[in-house]
């Protein structure tokens, strides 16, 4: 290029955009930051890498950037285009993420041992297996990895149960009603839809009938039952948000609440709360923001876990240790249990004692509701969900 | 901290150029020293004190061999200059490998292993060996005020991986009285910096990912198409990684108004083994030329040359890692350069196709020998290779093979084509159509910036990668 008039037309496009970028990216908090963090400790100094991240996250045009880099990839049809976050794309535009092989052995040790410790205290038992986006692991073959979430989930119910453990496998129910996976999960979310939430309530109800000795009124969870308001397009998940919305695509968002009177008393880290099934939801997450654009907040979190006493149902009291899906069970299954608490394990200390806390609470039934993807992260200490089967210490 | 960061191009950059160029012409080599300094903590806090010390260290070195007097004297402070450097970096990269492979001290070895390498020892050793001999041979004008000295040894765009710029190159500014000649060279630095910055999130970072994933790959699932796509993809990366940054380095040097001379020139054109590391990693080949071949005799006295090429192949190795498997990686070349030599090859070949056939053949020796440089080891390495040719009882071809070809087809294909000179050569071609040249540019100059939005997606996407030569 010998001809500088363009790259000098070149460098003052370059400067501009340095300069309105710099402007509009938080350049005042960002020089703080950067003064803080060249002061610290040099012993136990933080790294860069904080500080890009932070740079990053409020970085002018953010979601266009994410947005482009999406477009991009949907324009050349890359399915593995953010195979290095783990994340792959289904023909119908569902991201998916793989599994490794596990051998179990920790998590049926410590279930056989929570379910030994329950059986001898007379309390009822029952573990649930949460299926995740794909019931068969080939599909993602195509990809041509390999994936064990399935036969790990196999295997784990296969020697619990053989060694006398009560279990639900809500992916024998799904294939037992003829059900469709992928319309059970949001595209753009690891998690199930509001509407998977209400049926697997009604699933883990059914059993604590058969088995537990409840009398559950399960028409609380037929959807006649229910108000339904649907949003279009309107939010993306966790898994969206890293890849952008123009790669995959929005999810609908369905807000499911019962038609009928609620009445309950919610014990919460602020003390006691009196209110309706509404006090379950976060209703202001689905308030456009002021540019009119959907809340960037997920709205599957709207739906909140609560310790709650349901004064409508006089039999029960059960704990649900369970995961994020809990988020929308803890809710819909309250409605037909007069006590439900819940707990997610990775969330508490390492001092706690899950064995107390059941004694201590006089709970009749002990439901551990897990997605099946869990089963073996124990395996790597860094992993979020190292302590969620480490149900006895 | 790496330059192809949010944080380093929409916050440090635009503050580090408005401060400088507002400054005075006497104060800009200080705001660029302290911009130097800023860059170095944020990329190696730790190793901040020793990056400074060191580099003071050198320069008070490099002024008292002008000062001295005596050749003894010069000598003296020449050779205790060139050991503080070259045990600075055998302390850091060597020490800890030496002593586990001899057994000596386990304890010790074990956790100087554990050390974290600082940013750009390697080069920098070499940028100070070069800067002390260059004194030591008046081969460079020392500068008027030591504050180039310490901008030389510390530039922040060469200080992560080069290039191995010359003090005679860079101690002094290019900047003149002229405003337009100026704006003529930061341009030119801006068109290089996003070219280079293009290369490396849009081509390197993409196929890092399949590099990655097929050389921490188990064996066992290997099939003969999966071990090529990850060679060739790895051949690729490098290239567009160390080239792209070589290539903002050079672009951030005009940009601040040095001049840094070329580190790559289309390698994978060559027709010899010998002429590939005149076009690849030049800065480094020029080095080892300079301040080790030559010095050992080079090619004057015959019977030597043999050994001297061994001392600078095995060097080669070794800078770049105390594993085997660089050592076997530079006695490849050692092996080849020589045969070259001997054999007055690729000169003697008179046909078209027996040029065209040894040259298919230097590709492929390349593309083995980048395997064994990438293995976690020479057994990894040899184990690879082993797979590039026979891979029973696994298929030739998988569907992770399959799947990693069909899905990064394009960045493959496009990577292949700009690996070689199209561009220039369109431009050349159309050299004597003035509106069809003036359109071309624009066409380059505008594709370039619609790139560089896309490349700078991938890095506020999370998509980012360090560059391939920013351990060394």
């Amino acid at each position: 290029m010998k001809h500088l008039r363009i790259k000098q037309a070149l460098a003052w496009v370059f400067l501009l955009g340095l300069t309105v970028f710099f402007v509009r990216s938080a350049p005042l908090s960002s020089l703080v930051q950067l003064s803080d963090w060249l002061r610290q400790d040099r012993e136990n100094a933080v790294g860069i890498d904080v500080l890009e991240q932070s740079y990053a996250d409020k970085l002018w045009k953010k979601e266009a950037f994410l947005n482009l880099n999406g477009a991009a990839a949907k324009l050349l049809k890359m399915r593995g285009y953010y195979s290095d976050l783990g994340m792959y794309i289904t023909d119908n535009d569902y991201i998916v993420t793989a599994t490794r092989e596990t051998t179990t052995d920790y998590e049926v040790d410590q279930t056989i041992a929570l379910e030994r410790f329950c059986r001898e205290n007379g309390i009822n038992f029952c573990y649930v297996n949460q299926p995740i986006k794909y019931l068969d692991d080939s599909s993602l073959n195509r990809f041509g990895i390999m994936t064990y979430a399935n036969k790990n989930a196999d295997l784990f119910l296969q020697r619990i149960s053989n060694a006398g453990v009560p279990t639900l496998d809500l992916r024998q129910s799904i294939i037992d009603e003829g059900l469709n996976i992928y319309d059970m999960f949001y595209r753009t979310d690891h998690h199930w839809t509001t509407q998977t939430g209400l049926w697997a309530s009604g699933k883990i109800a059914e059993r604590l009938n058969q088995s537990c000795g409840y009398n559950i009124d399960l028409t609380l969870y037929d959807s006649t039952n229910y108000t339904v308001t649907e949003w279009e397009n309107c939010w993306l998940g966790e898994q969206g948000q890293k890849v952008g919305e123009t790669y995959v695509g929005r999810d609908d968002f369905a807000l499911i609440k019962p038609n009928f009177p609620t009445s309950y008393t919610f014990k919460t880290s602020e003390g006691i709360e009196e209110g309706t099934f509404d006090n379950f939801l976060n209703e202001s997450v689905y308030d456009p923001l002021p540019d009119g654009q959907p809340n960037r907040n997920s709205w599957y979190y709207s739906y909140l876990r609560k310790n709650a006493v349901n004064h409508n149902v006089d039999y029960g009291k059960v704990l649900l240790i369970g995961d994020s899906y809990a988020h929308l069970t803890v809710p819909f299954l309250s409605l037909g249990i007069a006590e439900l608490d819940s707990l997610i394990l990775r969330d508490v200390g390492s001092d706690f004692q899950l064995t107390e806390l059941i004694l201590s609470g006089g709970y009749d039934t002990v439901l551990v509701c897990y997605a099946q993807n869990m089963i073996g992260s124990h395996d790597s200490p860094q992993s979020a969900n190292y302590a969620m089967y480490s149900f006895i210490q | 901290m790496d330059i192809t960061n949010v944080l380093f191009l929409f916050w440090i950059l635009p503050i580090s150029l408005a401060v400088y160029y507002l400054a005075g012409e006497r104060v800009r080599p200080y705001v660029l020293v302290a911009i130097n300094l800023l860059f170095y903590a944020c990329g190696a806090f730790s190793y901040f004190w020793l990056f400074v010390i060191s580099t003071l260290d050198t320069v008070g070195l490099g002024r008292s061999i002008a000062a001295v007097k005596g050749r003894v004297g010069k000598k003296a402070l020449l050779f205790f200059g060139v050991t503080y450097n070259l045990c600075l970096l055998a302390f850091y990269k060597y020490a800890g490998t030496f002593l586990s492979r001899l057994g000596i001290a386990p304890d010790l070895a074990v956790s100087l292993r554990g050390i974290a390498l600082p940013l750009g020892i390697s080069f920098f050793t070499f940028k100070a060996i070069s800067y002390l001999v260059d004194i030591y041979y008046q081969r460079a004008e020392l500068a008027t005020r030591p504050v180039q000295d310490v901008l030389y040894l510390s530039f922040f765009a060469q200080v992560i991986s080069g290039p191995l710029t010359r003090y005679s190159e860079m101690s002094q500014s290019a900047l003149s009285d002229s405003h337009k000649a100026n704006w003529d060279l930061f341009s030119e630095g801006v068109y290089r910096f996003i070219i280079g910055f293009n290369k490396k999130m849009l081509l390197a970072n993409v196929l890092t990912n399949i590099v990655n994933e097929t050389f921490t790959a188990d064996f066992s699932d290997f099939s003969v198409a999966y071990a090529w796509l990850g060679a060739i993809c790895y051949s690729l990366q490098l290239f567009f990684d160390f080239s792209g940054y070589s290539d903002m380095a050079i672009g951030l040097s005009q940009m601040f108004g040095y001049r840094c001379g070329e580190n790559f020139r289309y390698p994978y054109t060559t027709d010899s083994v010998a002429r590939f590391w005149r076009k690849w990693h030049i800065s480094l080949g020029a080095w080892f030329r300079d301040y080790v071949y030559i010095p050992l005799g080079g090619s004057r006295v015959s019977g030597r040359v043999y050994l001297n090429l061994l001392a600078v192949w095995l060097l080669t190795g070794v800078w770049h890692g105390a594993s085997l498997n660089f050592i076997a990686w530079g006695l490849g070349y050692f092996i080849l350069i020589a045969f070259e030599r001997r054999t007055g090859l690729p000169g003697c070949l008179k046909s078209w196709v027996g040029k065209t056939v040894y040259r298919i053949l230097v590709l492929l020796f390349i593309n083995f020998q980048w395997v064994l440089f990438r293995s976690q080891g020479l057994k990894h390495g040899l184990r690879y290779l082993r797979r590039m040719i026979y891979c029973a009882p696994n298929p030739f071809a998988d569907q992770r093979a399959l799947f990693l070809l069909k899905d990064n087809l394009a960045f493959i294909v496009v990577g292949l084509i700009l690996c070689m000179p199209v561009v220039p050569w369109i431009g050349k071609k159309l050299e004597g159509h003035k509106t069809a040249h003036a359109v071309y540019e624009a066409a380059v100059a505008v594709i370039s910036l619609v790139l560089f939005v896309w490349a700078v997606s991938f890095v506020v996407s999370g998509m980012n990668n360090p560059f391939a030569y920013g351990n060394f």
